[in-house]
């Protein structure tokens, strides 16, 4: 499942951009700022609220210790920003190199895998790499984690490539005009005028990461799954609900942090 | 592996079926939603950014805890996957419509208007199908994310070829289990890609020439 950015092929973009639409974007901006920590905010009241006045029987009590919730946020959100650390060091330097003239005519191909790549079903290939990785003493979590990583390639990939290709090739020039050899302007100029781009692949792949690794839980990965998985085994709704909550306003929360990046990244002369 | 798909090819044949009768269907409801309520939208001030936020909000929330929530209303079964897969395959759909009417020139709604067109008449014979680009591709989009959403939804009984995942975890160790994976991430890709397919045919026959690129 792919999360839409705003969801268009850049050549489908209608032609007229008006200044309204542009104000439209901020104000969404500014929304997406201020609307999920309210939310969040509000969940966990309402969640602290619940869990410390609701009447649990055994079980649920059990699954819904405090320790247990605060081990399985800090394992999901481990799953998380390992695996998007591994994503940003190998498609940010691979993206990269596909900008370069000489692997251009890879693009099409490294591009083509990853879509492909994103088109297999997340639990499938969780589940697949589970049970073909099983036997080689990879724990759950890190087989986990190699999924998750193969399934949030695709949006850094995509993003390094058009940022990079985006800068104005008069910008090089001007470089190379002063004196900057071709790996100083790739590092001065065209990476940090790509920045911008490369951060919301980022986030987007953060968002596509935290979500997914709600389904960690089904190989032993662990996570804020657990408590939701556990729920739906046992027919417990207090545990699904409380589980899909949780998972629903960590993933929330890591959008948030992705876009307050994606603000402090940004080129201050932008 | 061949033996494998021969011994169940009938049974195999009809979860594909289903899941891609599943995905196809929700799309479909989802995007008559979504156009509807991005045309309502399109008229009122304001609410273009509040849609955008709460299309992106929903975007977040992992389909796995949508079928958590849901399951206490709607049970296990198709119903669940129903409604689950129609919610995330109407998000982008709605937010594709809502920039693809905010692009449409206004000066062209005033000629429309200009020549005697209704409002309703604009909406169908001018702003949509000038929009439909930006739509197509947001359809495409829900449409690919849909097929992982269904497969998801196999784990409440949903219909689809997300069971053969399921499956093979159950029957971790057994010789059947490998294939069973496979079938569960191959099958969904294959039909992913034949709708995709037909969704490109779709937007060729359906795009007016005029505004069509390449």
């Amino acid at each position: 499942m792919s999360i839409a950015e705003p969801a268009l092929e850049p050549d489908a973009a209608p032609a007229a951009q008006d200044s309204s639409s542009t104000s439209r974007l901020d104000r969404e901006q500014w929304l997406m700022l201020v609307l999920p920590p309210l939310l969040i905010v509000a969940g966990s009241i309402g969640f602290l609220w619940w869990r410390s006045t609701a009447e649990l029987d055994s079980v649920e009590a059990n699954a819904l210790r405090w320790s247990e919730i605060g081990r399985q946020t800090v394992e999901h959100i481990e799953l998380t920003f390992v695996s998007a650390a591994i994503v940003v060091l190998l498609a940010v330097p691979l993206g990269v190199l596909l900008t370069r003239q000489r692997f251009r005519p890879l693009t099409p191909f490294a591009i083509g895998l990853a879509n492909a790549g994103q088109a297999a079903p997340s639990v499938g290939l969780i589940v697949l790499l589970f049970l073909w990785l099983n036997g080689t003493g990879l724990s759950g979590f890190w087989i986990s984690i190699i999924a998750l990583s193969i399934y949030g390639i695709l949006p850094v990939l995509r993003n390094t490539i058009t940022g990079v290709e985006g800068v104005d090739q008069t910008l090089i020039e001007a470089g190379r005009g002063v004196g900057m050899t071709s790996f100083g302007t790739l590092l001065h100029i065209e990476m940090r005028l790509a920045v911008p781009v490369i951060m919301s692949g980022l986030r987007t792949a953060l968002v596509l990461i935290a979500g997914t690794a709600a389904l960690a839980t089904f190989v032993n990965g662990g996570g804020l799954g657990q408590t939701l998985y556990a729920g739906i085994s046992l027919f417990r709704i207090s545990l699904m609900v409380s589980g899909a909550l949780l998972v629903a306003m960590l993933a929330l929360f890591i959008e948030w942090l992705g876009r307050l990046l994606e603000l402090a990244a940004r080129p201050k002369g932008l | 592996m061949w033996q494998f798909i021969q011994d169940r090819w009938q049974s195999i044949a009809f979860d594909s079926y289903q899941h891609a009768s599943l995905v196809i269907q929700c799309v479909l409801l989802a995007t008559i939603i979504a156009v509807a309520l991005a045309a309502v939208i399109a008229r009122t001030k304001g609410l273009e950014p509040i849609a955008g936020a709460l299309s992106a909000i929903g975007l977040t929330i992992p389909s796995f805890a949508l079928i958590g929530i849901l399951i206490p209303v709607t049970q296990l079964g198709t119903t669940t996957a129903v409604v689950v897969v129609t919610f995330y395959a109407f998000l982008p759909v709605l937010r594709n419509a809502v920039v693809g009417l905010a692009g449409v020139d206004r000066t062209l709604v005033e000629s429309a208007r200009g020549m005697g067109m209704g409002s309703l008449a604009i909406l169908m014979r001018v702003q949509l199908p000038l929009a439909w680009p930006v739509i197509h591709a947001g359809i495409r989009i829900s449409t690919q994310m849909s097929m992982g959403v269904a497969a998801i939804s196999a784990y409440v009984l949903g219909p689809g070829l997300g069971k053969y995942t399921f499956d093979a975890l159950a029957t971790e160790g057994s010789a059947n289990s490998m294939y069973n994976a496979l079938i569960g991430v191959f099958g969904v890709v294959i039909i992913a890609l034949i709708v995709d397919a037909l969704l490109l045919l779709l937007g060729r026959l359906t795009i007016s020439k005029g505004i069509r690129i390449a």
